[in-house]
C-alpha cells in the first residue's frame, strides 16, 4: 500500500511540477510534498512503525523519490526565474535612496564662465587674460580716463602700498583691451574673463571682488547693429530663451557712443516689478564703440579700424540664471552652497 | 531716471547724471534742455527784470584776478538795502527736496540759482570786505580760513582763494568763510558768479577734504559763458524776495573769452558707426534741437558749431553719440558682422586650467573661490609678519582684507574650518593667483583634505600629473619647508626636472589649532604656470603583451629610514630587462618586526616581448633581484 502510494505520489508530483509555470505555485508544490508537513515527510515519518528491514527498503525508496523531486523542483525553479531566488537579506527595497558616488563640484562661477566662453568661442572670439595688479596708465589713462578727472571717481579703487610706481587692483577688465591690442594686430575678437576689484561696501547685491567678462571686436567695417546681433545671440543662448534686451545711451570714457544693455527682467518678463524697479528691464552690461583715444593709446589707427567693446559681471549673470539671491555666497566657501552645482 | 517721488502737490525726479554730462546737466535747466531736445519742445524764455540804481558797481568795488588760469572768469554784482530774513516757503521747500538746508533769503537765492543753472554762486557782506576789493589769488603757505560752518582749514600755495586786502574770504569754488558772512544786520552784498578751473578745485577739495555742491559742479567743469545769466537771475531773485536794490552794471573779469568749437561731421561716418541711415535733414534736425548750429559743406559733411555749455563734445564721435541717442537705439537693427570665419585660437593656459579643474573634480574635490586677500591675523598665524614680499593695500576695506594673498592655503584652510561643523570629510581646491612684491602674479592650484591621509592626497596629485601627461615627478621628503606651514616629517617637496613645482603634506598642528580646525589636514600647493609648461595632450597606445606575464611577490625588511623609492629602484634596476613592472602592495611597520625596521612587499611582473617565460628563467631573474637586495647592509629579503 505504501509502495503504491509512493509511486502515485511521484507521478502526481511530477505532473504538477511539469504543469506549473510560476514560482508561487512551485513553492506550493515544494511545500506540499517536501515541506515539514508535506506528503513525503509524512510517509517517511510513518515508516517508524514498520519492521526493520522493510523500513530500510521503504526509507531508501522514499528518500530517492524525495531527492528526485527536490532536484526537479530546483531545475524547474531555475527555468522559471533564474536568479530571483535570493536570500531575504539580499532582497532590495527599491524606494530606499541610492548611495551617491563620491563626486567633486566645479564652482558655479567656473561653470558660468565656461558657458560664456563657449558661446563666444563659437562666434570666433578668443579668450585673453591680463594682470590683476595694474598701473594707472592701463587702468585709467589709456582708457581715456585722465588724471585729476572726476570720471575716475566712478571707479572706487584699491591702491597698493608700493614704493615706486603707483599700483592698483584693476577696477575692470578693460585694461586687457590695451594689453591685447599692443601685442596683436586687428582684426581681432576677444573675450576677457577675470577678477576685478571695487572699493565699496558689500551687501546682497554688491561685492568688492567680482568676476567680469570683457568683449572686444575690432575690424574695418564694424557698427552698432553688429554689436546688437552678437549680444542678442549671447543672451538667447545663455538663458536658453528668446531674451528681449535694449540699448540705452550711457557714458563710459573708453567708448563713444556708449550704451547700457538692459535685459528683459527675468522675474516679471518686462511687466515691471520690484527687482527691476518697474522698468521691466535689468541692466546687465555696459558697452559702446571703442573711443579713438583708446585705439591711439594701444597703437591702433582709429582711421583704419573700428570696434566695439562690452563688459558685464559674471556674478550678476549667474545670479539671474540660477536665482541666487546673495552675491556674497560665491566667495563664502560654504559647501552647502558649492555642492548644489 | 532713478526714482520719482511725490512731494506735496509736486513731484521730484531723481536722475542719474553720468560724469560727461555733469558739465551741463547738474541743473534743472540742463535737464529741461535735454528733455526739450528729446521731445522736440522749446524752452520757455527766461524773464529777468532787474531795476538798477543809477550808481555803477564798478565805481564802488574792485575785482582783481591774479591767477587767470585757475579763474578764467569772475562776475560780481552789488546789491544794497537787502532785508535778511527767512526765504518764502516755496523756495525753502524746493531747496529741501533737493537736499539743501535753507539758511536765509540771500544765501537761499544763490543756492536756488545754482540748482537752476548749474552755476555755483557766492555772496559776501560788502561791509566786511576790507578795502572794498576782491582779490582772487593762490593762498599763501600757512594761511588759514574759518568756514561758514566754523571749520578751520589750513591752506597751501596751490589752493585758490577769494580774499580781500587782508585775509581769505572763501576757498574758491568750494566754501565761503566766516569773515564776510551774511548776517541779520547785512545791508549791502557782493554777489559772485565765477568760473574756476576744474583741476584747481579738484585739487583743493581733495587737499582740505571737503566736497560741496559747488565743488562737485566745478570739478566736472562748467561753461564760463553761463556766469552772467546766473548772476543776473540771482540779483533778480534777491530783488524780489529780499527787497534789495541792484547797482548798475556787472563787474566782469573775462580776459580770454571762450568761443564755440567747430567740428566737421562726416555724414557717411554716422551711418558706418551707427549702422543706420540717418538722412542729412534728420541729422540737421536732431542737432538743431540740441542747440548745435550746422552748416552744409562739400563732401557730404556738416560744419557743426557746438554750444559752449556742451563741454563734453570735442570730436565727431561725440556728436554721433548725440545723434544716436536722439535717433533712438531701438531703431538700430541687429546684423551679424561680416568677418573671417577663422576659428579662434585656443588659449592654452585657459585650456589647461579647465582641464586641471576637471581632473580634480573627477578625483572628488570641490572647487572653492575665495577673495584674493588675507588678513592681518593670517599673517601672524602663517608666520608671514615682516615678509617684505607681501603686497599691502593702501586703503583696505577692513583688516580682514589688508594684504594680497601670497598663497592660496590660508583661505582654503579657513574654508575647512567653516565647513567642519556640517561636513566630516572635506576635499576642496582652489585655482587662482597669488601675489608678490613688486608686482608678481602667479597662478597656483592648491587643495586641502580633511578625513584622509598623506598618501590619498598624494594619489590625487599623481592622478592629476598622470592625466595631464606630466612625467618625472619626484617626491622628496622635506627637511624644513616654507615658513613652517607643513610638518616637515609628514610633507614632501615636489620636483620635476630639478625644478620645484610645489609642496604636499600635512599642515602644521599649531596652525590648525589657531584656526580652530580639529583633525589632520593634508594639503597640496602647486605652481600652475610651471605645470602648464610640462603638460601634454600626447597619448600613445602601448601594445598589449603577446605573451603571458609572470607574477612574483617579494617582501623586504629594511630600516625605516630607507625609502620605498630606493628599494623599488633597486628591484627595477637589478631585474632588467624582464622585470617590467614593480609595485608596492603592502607596507608594514609593527611590533612584531625588529626595532627600527619596516616590511615592504612588492609585486614584480616579469614579461618578455619575445616568448612565454619558463619557470627557470623567471627564477633566475628573481634570484638576481634578491641577491642585489641582500647586498645592502641591514636589508633582508623575507623568504
Amino acid at each position: 500500500m505504501e509502495i503504491i502510494d509512493l509511486k502515485t505520489l511521484k507521478i502526481e508530483a511530477n505532473k504538477e511540477i511539469d504543469n506549473t509555470a510560476d514560482l508561487k505555485s512551485l513553492d506550493d508544490i515544494d511545500k506540499k510534498y517536501l515541506g515539514k508537513k508535506g506528503e513525503l515527510t509524512r510517509i517517511l515519518r510513518s515508516l517508524q512503525i514498520l519492521p526493520k528491514e522493510k523500513r530500510a527498503n521503504m526509507g531508501k525508496a522514499a528518500n530517492e523519490v524525495k531527492n528526485v523531486l527536490k532536484q526537479k523542483i530546483e531545475i524547474k525553479r531555475k527555468e522559471i526565474g533564474k536568479d530571483v531566488i535570493i536570500a531575504d537579506k539580499e532582497r532590495i527595497d527599491a524606494t530606499r535612496p541610492g548611495k551617491a558616488p563620491i563626486q567633486g563640484h566645479l564652482h558655479i562661477l567656473t561653470q558660468t564662465r565656461r558657458e560664456v566662453e563657449e558661446i563666444f568661442r563659437s562666434m570666433g572670439f578668443e579668450v585673453a587674460e591680463g594682470p590683476e595688479v595694474e598701473n594707472e596708465w592701463y587702468n585709467f589713462d589709456a582708457l581715456n580716463i585722465p588724471k585729476n578727472h572726476p570720471a575716475r571717481d566712478v571707479w572706487d579703487t584699491f591702491w597698493l602700498k608700493s614704493a615706486k610706481e603707483r599700483l592698483l587692483l584693476r577696477t575692470h577688465t578693460s585694461p586687457v583691451q590695451i594689453h591685447y591690442m599692443e601685442t596683436h594686430k586687428p582684426p581681432l575678437r576677444i573675450i576677457v574673463p577675470g577678477n576685478v576689484f571695487r572699493h565699496e561696501a558689500t551687501d546682497q547685491r554688491h561685492e568688492f571682488q567680482l568676476f567680469q567678462v570683457e568683449g572686444l571686436m575690432v575690424d574695418k567695417d564694424i557698427s552698432v547693429p553688429n554689436f546688437k546681433a552678437i549680444v542678442g545671440e549671447f543672451f538667447r543662448r545663455f538663458f536658453n530663451k528668446n531674451m528681449g534686451f535694449r540699448l540705452r545711451p550711457d557714458f563710459f570714457p573708453f567708448t563713444e557712443p556708449s550704451f547700457d544693455i538692459g535685459m528683459t527682467c527675468l522675474i516679471c518678463e518686462g511687466k515691471g516689478c520690484q527687482l527691476c524697479k518697474g522698468s521691466g528691464f535689468l541692466e546687465v552690461a555696459g558697452a559702446g564703440m571703442v573711443h579713438p583715444n583708446v585705439f591711439k593709446a594701444s597703437g591702433v589707427d582709429p582711421k583704419k579700424w573700428k570696434g566695439w567693446a562690452f563688459g558685464f559681471g559674471l556674478d550678476r549673470l549667474a545670479m539671474m540664471k540660477y536665482k541666487i539671491n546673495d552675491v556674497r555666497l560665491f566667495r563664502s566657501g560654504d559647501m552647502r552652497f558649492l555642492n548644489q552645482f | 531716471m532713478e526714482e520719482v517721488k511725490k512731494e506735496g502737490k509736486d513731484f521730484s525726479m531723481d536722475i542719474d547724471i553720468r560724469p560727461n554730462r555733469a558739465k551741463d546737466c547738474l541743473s534743472h535747466k540742463g535737464v529741461a534742455r535735454e528733455i526739450g531736445a528729446i521731445l522736440n519742445l522749446k524752452l520757455k524764455p527766461e524773464i529777468i527784470k532787474i531795476k538798477e540804481t543809477k550808481e555803477n558797481a564798478e565805481k564802488l568795488f574792485k575785482v582783481l584776478v591774479k591767477d587767470k588760469k585757475a579763474c578764467p572768469r569772475y562776475n560780481a554784482r552789488l546789491v544794497k538795502n537787502v532785508k535778511v530774513s527767512k526765504s518764502p516757503e516755496w523756495i525753502q521747500e524746493r531747496l529741501k527736496s533737493c537736499g539743501l538746508r535753507p539758511i536765509n533769503n540771500i544765501v537761499d537765492a544763490t543756492n536756488y540759482i545754482m540748482l537752476e543753472t548749474g552755476q555755483p554762486l557766492h555772496v559776501f557782506d560788502m561791509d566786511k570786505i576790507a578795502g572794498r576789493e576782491i582779490i582772487v589769488r593762490k593762498a599763501k603757505m600757512g594761511e588759514k580760513i574759518t568756514s561758514l560752518d566754523n571749520e578751520k582749514y589750513d591752506l597751501d600755495g596751490n589752493i585758490l582763494i577769494i580774499a580781500d586786502r587782508e585775509s581769505p574770504l572763501a576757498i574758491a569754488g568750494i566754501k565761503g568763510g566766516k569773515k564776510a558772512e551774511i548776517d541779520s544786520k547785512t545791508k549791502e552784498i557782493v554777489l559772485e558768479a565765477a568760473n574756476f578751473n576744474q583741476q584747481s578745485v579738484r585739487y583743493a577739495s581733495k587737499q582740505i577734504g571737503l566736497k560741496t555742491d559747488s565743488s562737485l559742479r566745478f570739478e566736472h567743469g562748467i561753461d564760463p559763458n553761463i556766469t552772467k545769466i546766473s548772476i543776473n537771475k540771482a540779483a533778480y531773485l534777491i530783488q524780489e524776495i529780499a527787497g534789495g536794490e541792484v547797482y548798475a552794471g556787472i563787474i566782469d573779469v573775462y580776459p580770454k573769452k571762450i568761443s564755440p568749437k567747430k567740428i566737421n561731421l562726416d555724414l557717411d561716418y554716422i551711418n558706418s558707426l551707427l549702422g543706420v541711415k540717418v538722412s542729412r535733414a534728420e541729422t540737421e534736425n536732431i542737432l538743431k534741437r540740441l542747440e548745435f548750429i550746422t552748416k552744409r559743406i562739400p563732401g557730404n559733411k556738416l560744419k557743426v558749431t557746438v554750444p559752449t555749455f556742451r563741454l563734453d563734445v570735442s570730436i565727431q564721435e561725440d556728436i554721433i553719440e548725440d545723434i544716436g541717442r536722439i535717433f533712438g537705439y531701438l531703431k538700430v537693427p541687429s546684423i551679424f558682422p561680416l568677418a573671417e570665419i577663422a576659428p579662434p585660437k585656443r588659449n592654452n593656459e585657459v585650456f589647461w586650467e579647465d582641464f586641471t579643474r576637471d581632473v580634480l573634480k573627477e578625483a572628488g574635490f570641490n572647487e572653492t573661490i575665495n577673495y584674493s586677500f588675507i588678513s592681518q591675523k593670517d599673517l601672524e598665524i602663517f608666520g608671514l609678519v615682516g615678509d617684505s614680499d607681501i603686497l599691502e593695500l593702501e586703503n583696505p576695506l577692513s583688516t580682514d582684507f589688508k594684504y594680497l594673498r601670497p598663497s592660496l592655503i590660508p583661505n582654503i584652510l579657513k574654508n575647512i574650518e567653516k565647513n567642519q561643523k556640517t561636513f566630516k570629510n572635506i576635499k576642496i581646491f582652489e585655482f587662482g593667483k597669488v601675489f608678490r612684491s613688486p608686482r608678481t602674479e602667479t597662478k597656483m592650484i592648491a587643495g586641502a583634505v580633511i578625513g584622509s591621509d598623506f598618501y590619498e592626497v598624494k594619489g590625487a596629485v599623481e592622478f592629476l600629473f598622470n592625466k595631464s601627461g606630466i612625467k618625472g615627478a619626484e617626491y622628496k621628503n622635506c627637511k624644513a619647508t616654507e615658513k613652517g606651514i607643513f610638518i616637515p616629517e609628514a610633507s614632501s617637496e615636489i620636483v620635476i626636472n630639478g625644478d620645484q613645482i610645489g609642496f604636499l603634506g600635512e599642515i602644521s598642528q599649531q596652525i590648525l589649532k589657531k584656526l580652530k580646525i580639529d583633525g589632520k589636514v593634508v594639503a597640496f600647493d602647486l605652481n600652475f604656470e610651471k605645470l602648464v609648461k610640462l603638460s601634454s595632450e600626447q597619448r600613445e597606445y602601448s601594445p598589449i603583451p603577446k605573451y603571458p606575464p609572470a607574477l612574483r611577490d617579494l617582501a623586504v625588511l629594511v630600516p625605516k629610514t630607507v625609502t620605498v623609492k630606493e628599494v623599488a629602484d633597486k628591484i627595477r634596476n637589478s631585474g632588467k630587462p624582464l622585470a617590467g613592472n614593480v609595485e608596492l602592495f603592502d607596507f608594514y611597520e609593527g611590533k612584531e618586526l625588529p626595532q627600527g625596521m619596516k616590511n615592504l612587499a612588492f609585486r614584480v611582473i616579469y614579461q618578455s616581448e619575445e616568448k612565454t617565460l619558463n619557470a627557470g628563467e623567471i627564477d633566475q631573474a628573481h634570484r638576481k633581484i634578491i641577491d642585489s637586495l641582500e647586498k645592502e647592509s641591514g636589508w633582508q629579503v623575507r623568504k
